[in-house]
């Protein structure tokens, strides 16, 4: 939605998007997250650079969210914790992975969703089904929680963490576009 | 070659390897020729299990992992060899049975019988150590290479179609919890 907004300075916007892109990473570095899986999206592109540069944590670039479901749950068995960092059309590539095997094998995870389909959206495409991704993830019986402003990350990421990793569930945390600005109409 | 014969001549070989089967015919076999508690069998998720195999292995660098998968499903999840050929997991071996058919389904053909060379689509997906066996003296010795030399590895091995059914606990939290003691991950 960032053409809505009426022309804050392009560097502006820059230090907007590092900064809860600092604290997103920071919060998920302090609850011993170490492995994250990840396809490219502009909107958390600071986000994966920060994760990035810590030599504890690797993030994988893979060509599908189903894949970097399952790669976060092989990494679940093997003792580290993980997320995937996904847009909501991502999530609907991800369905078998969390529905036929991180559910059912109490594999937990966290889901950080980039959201599209809301407000701001420019492309009639994403609508469908980031309207239904809250209902879509409950019917698996999946807990979704939105960060809409700085305030909220560091409790709601840190509480999604937790239940997450205390109670072996995968937990989706979606990034509002009143967070991040959302996807540049380019 | 026949695929549970195949797996018994490689348990001998295994030592403290984590090993993670895909569902169907392989979990069966896998579970026939010894059940261990360094074995995962998933039973669903078609196309993850080299994912999660590649995970494992990213999180436990020390120790050997392998998967035992199919064509069928590895046709399912192809991208994943360019991400294991990416990031390159030494200590990963991708063995995927190849048997020309979707076994579990009631053995409709897959695109394996009709001219489709997984080992080509590995090395073109930029994985540089491969192999394909058709007989359990070059399957073994294959195994054997693989955990022996860093990797990733893919082994593509040439099997019949041979149904056969195992009672191979449907529990996952089970299958996960003993598994996760043997490799000593539980509350990491």
């Amino acid at each position: 939605m960032a053409q809505t907004h009426m022309a804050p300075s392009q560097s502006a916007a820059e230090t907007v998007s590092h900064r809860w892109s600092r604290m997103v990473a920071e919060t998920l570095l302090n609850h011993r997250v170490r492995v994250i899986g990840s396809v490219p999206d502009e909107v958390t592109g600071h986000l994966l650079d920060r994760l990035q540069a810590e030599p504890e944590c690797a993030v994988v670039c893979c060509t599908r969210e189903e894949e970097a479901v399952a790669m976060v749950a092989g990494a679940h068995l093997g003792g580290k914790r993980g997320a995937v960092v996904l847009q909501t059309s991502g999530v609907g590539n991800a369905m078998n992975a969390l529905g036929s095997f991180a559910v059912p094998y109490q594999i937990p995870m966290l889901l950080i969703v980039s959201e599209r389909g809301g407000l701001g959206e420019f492309n009639p495409v994403q609508v469908p089904l980031g309207h239904a991704l809250p209902r879509v993830l409950d019917a698996l019986g999946i807990q979704t929680y939105a960060l809409t402003t700085e305030s909220e990350i560091v409790p709601v990421l840190s509480g999604a963490a937790d239940l997450a990793f205390s109670t072996m569930a995968p937990v989706a945390v979606v990034l509002s576009t009143l967070l991040t600005g959302g996807k540049t109409l380019k | 070659m026949n695929r549970l014969e195949a797996i018994r001549r490689i348990v001998p070989l295994l030592d403290n390897a984590a090993v993670i089967s895909n569902l169907g015919r392989n979990t069966y076999d896998l579970y026939e020729a010894k059940d261990r508690p360094e074995n995962f069998y998933m039973w669903g998720a078609m196309g993850s299990t080299s994912s999660v195999g590649f995970g494992l292995a990213l999180a436990q660098p020390a120790r050997p992992v392998m998967v035992l998968d199919g064509d069928g499903s590895v046709l399912m999840n192809l991208g994943c060899l360019t991400t294991v050929a990416a990031y390159r997991p030494p200590n990963l071996v991708l063995v995927v049975f190849d048997n020309g058919t979707y076994e579990t389904t009631g053995g409709q053909p897959t695109h394996t019988a009709r001219g489709a060379d997984l080992e080509a689509i590995a090395r073109g997906a930029g994985m540089s150590h491969t192999a394909t066996v058709s007989d359990l003296d070059g399957f073994a010795r294959a195994v054997e290479h693989a955990l022996r030399e860093p990797g990733p590895w893919f082994i593509l091995a040439k099997v019949e179609e041979a149904t056969r059914f195992a009672r191979v606990p449907r529990r996952p939290i089970y299958i996960k919890d003993r598994f996760m003691q043997a490799i000593g991950t539980v509350g990491v």
